[in-house]
């Protein structure tokens, strides 16, 4: 398509079906079928205003909308093309509308990215068959919910794709996406044309298209509403010739696409032809700032940008044994404390021989993304593990990494160049590491064709000319350096290394790895990977920063040391008291000490039955007396769970057994997403020293069962807190009853009753969490 | 009408924390305005209404929506206009709290609380400013999808007449239930008549057999 002219769009369907009688509340789409007459005037009003481009009415024309009404998504879609092409004349493009699904998407609701592929898929099939001309993807305002939309378009059809997010004035969606964020994910997935709808007037959608031309050089959609509804008559308070008067400055801002959205009405889409006639849009060569993302936050690649490496199970048993055990929460505190050391982008690794690494890295991708807003690097030597993570992941990402072996580019550039990713290139290839900085350079070079070739750019390619151990081959960190420079001046791409490696073997590892960081960074690396809770390191960067002039004022830096100058207080003496003191206080940072203390003296299991559980079961009775309430009860479960992580981690050393007292199944019962008592229960059984394994929430009654099977649990632990949701409880406890499955049953949540426990077949009725604790000590020892 | 969120009252935070009379101690003092601070000052909240005219027969006009059971028939019994209203703090609040669960599930906790007040007071100007902005009029209680005998299915309709998910993010499971959680609908009737207060009382109360509150001789005040 032609994208030098502007494109007319339309104005609003509904506000047009309402005014043809649609009752307020019904759905629009199923009138494809019903009054498809009806449907094609209103295209047709359009055309004449001077519409080129015409939306199908299948905004909400999915399965999950049309669910009760009788009619096929499919069949909506067909019409509504046929309903569109009726009106249309010989210039005129039909574009498929596809609106959000109306669910929220995982990992706040309860919508999968699968999920929402799927039903998004079957909308594009249908709208090809029919013969639209373009898809049009509008009032996103999850970027995971457009991310399936895109990839279901891009892969069951060819048509050009045009996507609108819906902003507040503030520049943020409903769900928390930047406009960055979605600039750099859509450019990414090579979408043909972005922009805003819905939601604001004109004057405000410009402004926030004004911050869209800065990260994209592709052409810009704009589709506001007229103002805002008057709550009595719901009357729009911008009026044709306003709306047509701001949207002068639309072509100006790089827009090529004009049209309207809720309120609008052909009178506004005569009004902006006339008003925009003769304008053409601006020229956009040049824009377009590149960087990472994730959905709420973007790192442009303009300075030195920390890549966390701690999620990564190489040298690291407890790592291993959260993988091992499927202990997501471990990984996930990870990525918080990488987060809060002032790590940029995190590296995710969760390669592990015997375990499905493609299954882990999408679990792991979408957990810490829930968790934490940073953009991510999936690092994988398998295109399979690659792609699942690439998938997953709401945001534009690195993939780590390719190498100079041309079956390896060949497998994994394509799928950078698909999902829009930026690439790790590694300086070796069949033959190894080269030993010299020409050789690596070389290799770099093969690389970044390569990559030109896939059609990724210049600036999507990272190389790492590899950090050796110092210790090992003292020659070949020099090397390393020249090669780096040599690819900065030669190549112009970015550079990344792994920096700690250099150290490995020697002591006082963070005063050379400091060194070298600081000598690698003066060479032109900008993407170290590292970890970022080792402070010399991170000092280092610090400074650097301040040294290259990117700290500006050196502001940064003034904070981080204000922040952290007292170093006293950092250190770890044993305090005064006892464990028991300590969890009833509910001091972590004091319990741990105080364990560590007692670990020398005591096994791992005396340490959790004499120490940490007497604890826990003291500040149980006086929550019991009422002397303690809830969050105090919860800090103090929190202090002890310090304690067992320290246990954890020292039997993990030995590589010994659990000391576990028990496996228990917990689950929020299918269509009930309020987990939080769920998760109290959780926190207190779990610093009780029995493995929990948590289902979730909105958990169906066979994965329920499955799990309770496969992982040979004692006890089940339900809730549910709406009356609505108690009758899926019954049946969860039915179905693991007929299951053959053999432990006990306890359940919670605000509207269960003890008599009411029991008559749906529960064994138990916890009140609080207190009382769950009971049970399993009971149940389980 | 701007969202408005002005106050979190303490005692309905911790009566949501099911608080029975311990004695509350500075720290978890300290712990409560921390977690109200952090709350007001993460939560965006938004609210999205529409006035309708209220027919004998029950119907809104040019609405698909018809409240259904006898208990908002009842409650609108004097009203010949009736409010919708959907309320939210936003995915903001939602988002704080779930990423506060993974590091301090008592902070999550007490946020969840307050967050339950907070979203109660946004509701409560609303109605004050309405009241204002309708004068004058008296309106009665608020009646959300599942009290009483209006079943919860009909938070779908009153979601599409309200087009709550594209005015103000807010969305419906399959089973019914608002993401983000700290969420309200509402019906409201405009009178021209004083309209009672009816205090439901403990008989309403699903847990009104095992109520921690009643057994200690007191009540939540709740209901």
């Amino acid at each position: 398509m032609d994208y030098s002219e502007l494109y007319i769009l339309d104005g609003a369907m509904g506000t047009m079906l309402q005014a043809a009688g649609l009752p307020l509340g019904e759905l629009p789409e199923t009138w494809n079928l019903s009054h498809a007459e009806a449907v094609t005037a209103i295209h047709r009003q359009y055309v004449r205003a001077g519409s080129r481009v015409l939306y199908t009415n299948t905004f909400g024309a999915n399965r999950h909308k049309l669910s009760r009404s009788g009619v096929s998504a499919a069949a909506v879609c067909r019409a509504g093309v046929r309903c569109a092409r009726a009106a249309g004349t010989g210039q005129t493009l039909v574009a498929l509308d596809i609106g959000p699904i109306g669910r929220m998407m995982e990992p706040l609701g309860d919508l999968s990215f699968e999920e929402a592929y799927e039903t998004f898929a079957e909308m594009v099939e249908a709208g090809k068959d029919a013969g639209a001309d373009l898809i049009v993807i509008e009032t996103m305002s999850d970027l995971g919910e457009t991310r399936a939309a895109v990839l279901a378009a891009k892969e069951h059809s060819d048509l050009p794709i045009w996507v609108t997010m819906t902003f507040e004035a503030g520049g943020r969606s409903f769900v928390g996406v930047t406009v960055p964020s979605m600039a750099l994910t859509l450019s990414g997935l090579g979408v043909d044309a972005i922009g805003f709808n819905c939601s604001l007037g004109p004057a405000e959608l410009l402004d926030l298209l004004a911050e869209l031309r800065r990260w994209t050089d592709l052409p810009l959609i704009v589709k506001p509403n007229a103002g805002l509804p008057d709550p009595a008559t719901g009357a729009y308070n911008v009026s044709a010739e306003e709306f047509a008067a701001a949207m002068r400055r639309a072509p100006a801002l790089g827009a090529v696409m004009l049209g309207g959205c809720c309120g609008t009405t052909p009178d506004y889409i005569r009004a902006l032809c006339r008003a925009v006639e003769g304008l053409r849009p601006a020229s956009a060569a040049g824009n377009g700032c590149r960087g990472v993302c994730c959905a709420a936050h973007a790192v442009p690649l303009n300075g030195v940008r920390v890549i966390g490496e701690r999620i990564n199970p190489t040298g690291k048993p407890r790592f291993q044994q959260a993988l091992r055990e499927g202990d997501i929460d471990y990984i996930v505190a990870r990525a918080v404390e990488q987060q809060e050391s002032g790590a940029d982008i995190l590296d995710i690794n969760v390669g592990l021989p015997g375990l499905d690494e493609s299954a882990l890295m999408r679990r792991v991708v979408k957990a810490v993304q829930a968790a934490v807003d940073l953009p991510l690097q999936i690092d994988s030597s398998d295109p399979a593990a690659i792609e699942a993570g690439l998938r997953a992941c709401h945001g534009r990402a690195i993939v780590n990494s390719v190498n100079g072996r041309r079956e390896v580019l060949e497998r994994v550039l394509p799928l950078c160049k698909k999902y829009g990713a930026a690439v790790v290139g590694l300086c070796m290839d069949e033959n190894g590491i080269p030993k010299t900085a020409e050789g690596r350079a070389a290799i770099a070079r093969r690389i970044l064709d390569a990559a030109l070739a896939n059609g990724l750019a210049r600036e999507d390619v990272i190389i790492d000319c590899l950090t050796l151990t110092v210790s090992a081959e003292q020659d070949q960190a020099a090397e390393t350096l020249s090669a780096l420079r040599t690819v900065r001046k030669e190549l112009g791409v970015h550079t990344t290394l792994g920096v700690s490696n250099i150290s490995f073997g020697l002591p006082a590892r963070e005063t050379i790895t400091a060194a070298f960081l600081t000598q690698a960074l003066g060479a032109g690396l900008d993407l170290p990977i590292l970890n970022p809770n080792t402070r010399a390191v991170m000092d280092a960067v610090a400074a650097c920063r301040v040294l290259s002039g990117e700290d500006a004022g050196c502001d940064a830096y003034i904070r981080r040391f204000a922040a952290t100058g007292n170093n006293a207080a950092e250190k770890h003496e044993t305090p005064d008291m006892t464990i028991a003191q300590s969890v009833m206080r509910g001091l972590g940072a004091e319990t741990a000490a105080l364990t560590a203390k007692a670990l020398q003296t005591m096994s791992e299991l005396d340490v959790v039955n004499e120490l940490l559980i007497p604890a826990l079961d003291a500040v149980g009775e006086r929550y019991e007396r009422q002397e303690l309430f809830l969050p105090q009860l919860i800090n103090a479960a929190n202090a002890a769970c310090a304690g067992f992580e320290l246990v954890k981690q020292s039997i993990a050393r030995r590589g010994g057994g659990s000391v576990s007292k028990g496996k228990i199944l917990l689950a929020t019962v299918h269509g009930d997403i309020h987990d939080i008592g769920k998760n109290i229960v959780r926190v207190v059984l779990d610093n009780y020293g029995y493995t929990v394994i948590d289902l979730g929430r909105d958990v169906p009654a066979e994965t329920v069962v499955s799990a309770a099977l496969r992982e040979k649990v004692g006890l089940v632990g339900l809730s549910a807190l709406m009356t609505t949701t108690v009758g899926s409880m019954a049946e969860t406890i039915a179905a693991l009853r007929q299951s053959g499955y053999t432990g006990k049953i306890m359940v919670g949540g605000a509207v269960l009753t003890e008599s009411y426990a029991a008559q749906i077949g529960a064994d138990y009725y916890a009140r609080d969490a207190k009382a769950g604790a009971d049970i399993a000590k009971q149940v389980l020892g | 009408m701007e969202a408005r969120l002005s106050h979190i009252d303490r005692g309905e935070v911790l009566r949501y924390l099911g608080y029975r009379g311990e004695r509350v101690g500075a720290a978890a003092e300290e712990d409560l305005a921390r977690c109200e601070a952090l709350l007001m000052q993460t939560a965006r909240p938004r609210l999205v209404w529409k006035l309708f005219e209220h027919s004998a027969d029950y119907s809104l006009n040019g609405c698909a929506y018809r409240p259904g059971g006898e208990d908002i028939r009842l409650l609108l019994r004097d009203s010949a206009h009736v409010v919708l209203l959907a309320a939210t703090l936003g995915t903001e609040v939602e988002q704080l709290i779930r990423r506060t669960a993974a590091k301090s599930m008592a902070d999550a906790v007490i946020l969840d609380a307050a967050g339950s007040a907070a979203i109660e007071n946004v509701c409560d100007n609303f109605c004050a400013d309405l009241e204002r902005e309708l004068a004058p009029c008296y309106l009665t209680e608020r009646f959300s999808p599942g009290y009483g005998d209006m079943p919860l299915s009909d938070q779908r309709p009153f979601f599409d007449a309200l087009s709550v998910s594209r005015r103000i993010g807010v969305t419906l499971t399959e089973s019914c239930l608002m993401i983000p959680q700290k969420s309200v609908t509402a019906l409201i009737g405009v009178s021209d008549k004083p309209q009672p207060r009816r205090g439901r009382g403990c008989a309403s109360c699903p847990r009104a057999d095992d109520c921690v509150f009643r057994k200690g001789g007191k009540s939540c005040g709740l209901f």
